[in-house]
């Protein structure tokens, strides 16, 4: 749930990756940071993690980041990761709260797909048990690990995750590595930018949803 | 589902604030919506509010949870003390929460008494 104050003219948005265990939800939250500590002159809000010994994601990875300005407007971006392991299902289902853009962090090995859509089953039912569905959220997916060398560890082809995943939605997809970087900024801004164009759309422009 | 915050509730809103820390002498309040995204602030600080909203909303989603394992309605205190700050919890309305930092030599009492009063006029304004 996004929020908009129009007197400190700020919009908050919430990111959350999503995804079975291992897939590589934390290695994209810690790639972003890293980047943007480097790049950056403006402080960086630190990287915060409720894990099992910095491994395991107990709850969730946590950090904000400031996108500069839309409309007069200073966004705000609170990106959030999961915990894939199913037996954390009580604290995942927590972090969905209010959350505006998904990022469903497919892991690529052939071994691991019916644990994609176990997880993916398991997305849909805990937005619902926030009242909410696929259709009130940007959603796009991320093919991670495609980097492993398929001699050593069999892959699932792309094609093959589309069809198993994104075969009705059709949204957007990158297939990427978030050990070395291949596609992870791509894909935190192309869902931030959809996220945001979307929640100005039905907010800001949209005048008769501004009572309250 | 979006939430559009009008500058007169802002201005009203962290007016109560401000009164409410100046008369308890609390160090800092936030209102946060369930969700981690900071809504109102008064007061000082020298931290990250929008990691203090995140893990506020986190502990007391967490909290409530165990209240429904154990089959209880839900805690009346939450509240951690510390050497040098204490922090106090305390759900304003379904959707939003208010976080209190204050010195360990303040009354936790009395100040609850005033948490209690603040939480009626914040919901006169922004509604339940
Ligand atoms: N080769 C390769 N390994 C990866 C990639 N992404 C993550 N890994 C590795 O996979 C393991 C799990 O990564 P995490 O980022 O901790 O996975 P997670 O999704 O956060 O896991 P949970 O917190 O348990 O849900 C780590 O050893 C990572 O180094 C990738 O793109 N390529
Ligand atoms: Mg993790």
């Amino acid at each position: 749930m996004a929020i908009v104050n129009l007197k400190d003219k700020t919009i908050q948005i919430k990111i959350v990756y999503y995804g079975p265990g291992r897939s590589g939800k934390t290695t994209n939250l810690e790639f972003i940071h890293n980047k943007l500590q480097q790049n950056r002159n403006q402080q960086i809000s630190n990287l915060v993690s409720i894990d099992t010994k910095g491994d395991r994601t107990l709850f969730f990875d946590f950090f904000p980041v400031s996108l500069g300005k839309i409309n007069g407007f200073d966004l705000k971006l609170k990106l959030y990761t999961t915990p894939g392991q199913v037996k954390y299902e009580a604290t995942r289902r927590l972090v969905l709260k209010g959350v505006d853009g998904l990022v469903f962090v497919a892991d690529s090995l052939t071994s691991r797909q019916d644990a994609n859509l176990e997880s993916f089953e398991n997305l849909k039912s805990n937005l619902l048990y926030h009242k909410q569905s696929l259709s009130d959220v940007k959603l796009i997916f991320q093919w991670n690990k495609r980097d492993i060398d398929e001699k050593m560890i069999p892959l699932s082809p792309i094609e093959e995750m589309e069809r198993l995943l994104n075969s009705e939605l059709k949204v957007q997809s990158f297939p990427a590595s978030a050990t070395s970087g291949m596609n992870v900024l791509k894909t935190v801004n192309y869902i931030s930018k959809e996220t945001v164009k979307s929640v100005i759309e039905k907010t800001i422009l949209n005048k008769h949803k501004m009572g309250n | 589902m979006n939430t559009v915050i009008r500058e007169d509730t802002v201005t009203k809103v962290e007016k109560i604030l401000q009164d409410f820390i100046e008369e308890s002498g609390a160090t800092y309040a936030l209102i946060t919506d369930m969700g981690g995204n900071p809504l109102f602030t008064a007061g000082e600080e020298d931290f990250d509010v929008d990691t203090l909203a995140a893990l506020s909303a986190a502990n007391y989603a967490t909290t409530k949870e165990i209240a429904n394992l154990i089959k209880e309605d839900n805690f009346s205190l939450l509240f951690h003390r510390g050497n040098n700050e204490n922090v106090h919890f305390a759900k304003i309305t379904q959707d939003i929460l208010m976080i209190v930092l204050f010195k360990p030599f303040l009354s936790l009492g009395l100040l609850r008494l005033k948490i209690n009063s603040l939480q009626q006029k914040i919901v006169s304004i922004i509604g339940n």
